[in-house]
């Protein structure tokens, strides 16, 4: 009797010979500082080391800034995914519409803030710096309670009630992509146009014309760091709130399993309408606050809604973590950014290439299982 | 009232299959019922039917005297029922004691369930040694442990305990079974068990199976292992 000889493939070999992972390991990791230092190298030859460093500084900065929001937005979408099993494929159009109203909202009050007849100018005196602040902080709140509603507003009255129809939700959440996006573009226009916060505006003074100069050439928009700022803030407001509180940890076992979740006693489907408000709420944010960098365009709900989709993937989509998006935000920031300043030629595909490639070395993303 | 739970002709379906064809069964107040039979035979989807996952099409479940086949999941649980499901489904990306905060219906970790936890560290002794981990970490005999334990974190009338030593080494079988031994003192129990050998000792009162029916029911454990043409009928080879 003969011994059939079974058929090894390489990914079964790595398994079962864990000092030849090892060693490869070492030498992947070798092999890719010496290309990251060959990019250098050529970098600083093409640009020159003053060059390189401000290049660099202003990637690492509007790389941070873009991934935070990137994140604020996708995080609602890899919640509505993991715990819902709902594709939302009209977040992007929530991101969009939380743009324009953050967009009409600022101007609104900061019209109400300048107009003689009312007490505000008092208040601000000519501190236009202050004033504007406000007015923008108003205008991200705003956006952000309106898409809660909203939200909220479409689990409630069509989702819910088509969980566990998976066609049916797709063609359901494709509809309100639509439906959102035609809405915005016969009160806005076509998505040639974008709608700028104007320089004449008084946020001028404080988001495009305000700057922090740190000497060398490095300059960096105010604004940016306040993205970063807020992004960071939201993000440990939001891991904290994860593992911290019951209803956290509620969620992230429903994402494992939502029926357990269930027969041991949660009503799961308010925890549904809960992580539908905050995820819609969530992208409201971050499309009110990237204003002043991408203005409002009706066509940012499908350019977005792609960004999720690779964010997601990298991240891990199946059984996969919440810090995951976080860190997928972080490459997809971070890459089109540094592809920006220094490649601009792969700025809208080396997300793609990325992910390609974390596919191939982990199928299920990073942190999730295959 | 002397019965706890009693189901009153359930026929339940899952999707567009016919599962329990009419089965009625009480369980008595402070006592364990055993539910045997082969695989397939419609033991789990009784336990998921009181839980209002695949509510009754026809027929009623009372629990408490109270009408509970028209309410929600969470709604029937919040009623005092304590669920251990078959294949643990602990959830692996939080720790034990995460696990065990998400099963709290109101309230955290706080003092007033200590008297809880102490119970289920004086059951699970093991279990302080992996409060901290990653229940996905956990061995199959840790991971049960934790799935009985999260039914103990509630004030529960009822556990519905499904297969719970289902792939456990026989000593971790015995070790649990003394556990569920020791629970009798503060809750009525439903258990569902194909190895009824192991259980036989806990059981009051029994229902057997068959192909979505109750075929035969009694409480004489002795009797019923002593009756070889009935155990080689309805429960397989496993004497």
């Amino acid at each position: 009797m003969t011994m059939q000889k079974r058929k090894l493939s390489p990914r079964d070999y790595l398994e079962e010979n864990p000092h030849v992972r090892g060693i490869l390991r070492i030498v992947v990791a070798i092999v890719l500082t010496i290309i990251a230092g060959l990019l250098v190298v050529m970098a600083i030859n093409v640009y020159t080391w003053q060059g390189f460093v401000v290049r660099t500084s202003k990637s690492l900065v509007n790389g941070l800034a873009f991934s935070m929001l990137l994140f604020l937005m996708v995080s609602g979408f890899y919640l509505i995914f993991g715990l819902c099993d709902v594709i939302n494929f009209a977040h992007g159009a929530f991101f969009m519409l939380g743009g324009f109203l953050g967009f009409v909202v600022y101007l609104e009050t900061e019209a109400v803030f300048l107009d003689p007849n009312l007490p505000f100018q008092l208040f601000f005196g000519t501190n236009y710096y202050a004033l504007s602040v406000t007015a923008f902080v108003v205008s991200a709140l705003a956006a952000t309670a309106i898409m809660t509603l909203i939200g909220g507003g479409i689990e409630f009255f069509t989702i819910r009630r088509l969980y566990g129809n998976p066609i049916a939700q797709i063609l359901l959440t494709v509809g309100f992509m639509f439906i959102i996006s035609q809405i915005a573009e016969i009160v806005w226009g076509p998505p040639q146009f974008t709608y700028f916060i104007l320089p004449n505006s008084q946020i001028y003074f404080f988001f495009m014309s305000g700057v922090i100069d740190f000497g060398g050439g490095l300059l960096f928009e105010t604004y940016r760091i306040f993205l970063i700022f807020l992004g960071l803030t939201v993000a440990v407001l939001m891991f904290l709130g994860f593992r911290k509180t019951r209803i956290g940890l509620q969620i992230q076992a429903g994402i494992e399993d939502s029926e357990m979740v269930e027969a041991l006693g949660t009503d799961i489907r308010r925890l549904f309408t809960l992580v539908f408000m905050l995820g819609a709420g969530l992208a409201g944010l971050a499309g009110a606050v990237l204003v002043p960098q991408i203005g409002a365009n009706s066509g940012h709900g499908l350019t977005y809604l792609i960004y999720a989709f690779v964010i997601v993937v990298i991240g891990g989509a199946h059984y996969g973590r919440f810090e995951g998006t976080f860190f997928g935000a972080l490459i997809v920031g971070l890459s089109t950014q540094f592809a920006l300043y220094f490649i601009p030629e792969l700025e809208n595909i080396i997300v793609f290439i990325i992910m390609v490639i974390i596919l191939i070395i982990k199928p299920g993303g990073l942190t999730g299982h295959e | 009232m002397k019965n706890l739970l009693e189901i009153q002709n359930a026929h339940v379906y899952i999707g567009s299959f016919y599962i329990l064809q009419g089965i009625s069964l009480v369980v008595p107040k402070g006592e364990v019922t055993l539910l045997l039979g082969r695989n397939g035979s419609g033991k789990t989807t009784t336990m998921k039917a009181i839980l209002g996952i695949y509510p009754p099409r026809e027929g009623n479940i009372l629990f408490k005297g109270e009408e509970i086949s028209d309410l929600p999941t969470h709604k029937i649980v919040s009623k005092g029922i304590g669920y251990v499901p078959d294949t643990r489904r602990i959830f692996g990306n939080l720790t034990v004691e995460q696990n065990l905060i998400v099963s709290r219906r109101k309230g955290g970790l706080k003092d007033e369930v200590q008297d809880r936890l102490n119970l289920i560290f004086e059951l699970f002794p093991d279990m302080s040694r992996f409060f901290k981990q990653k229940a996905r970490t956990l061995s199959g005999g840790q991971q049960q442990m934790l799935a009985v334990a999260r039914a103990l974190m509630n004030d529960n009338d009822l556990l519905l305990i499904d297969e719970p030593t289902e792939g456990l080494s026989p000593l971790l079988a015995k070790n649990l079974i003394a556990a569920l031994d020791r629970l009798k003192e503060f809750a009525t129990i439903l258990l569902v068990e194909q190895n009824f050998r192991t259980v036989s000792q806990l059981g009051d009162n029994f229902y057997i199976f068959d192909n979505g029916k109750i075929v035969h029911e009694g409480s004489d454990m002795n009797k019923l292992m002593a009756d070889k043409a009935l155990v080689a009928q309805y429960l397989g080879v496993s004497i």
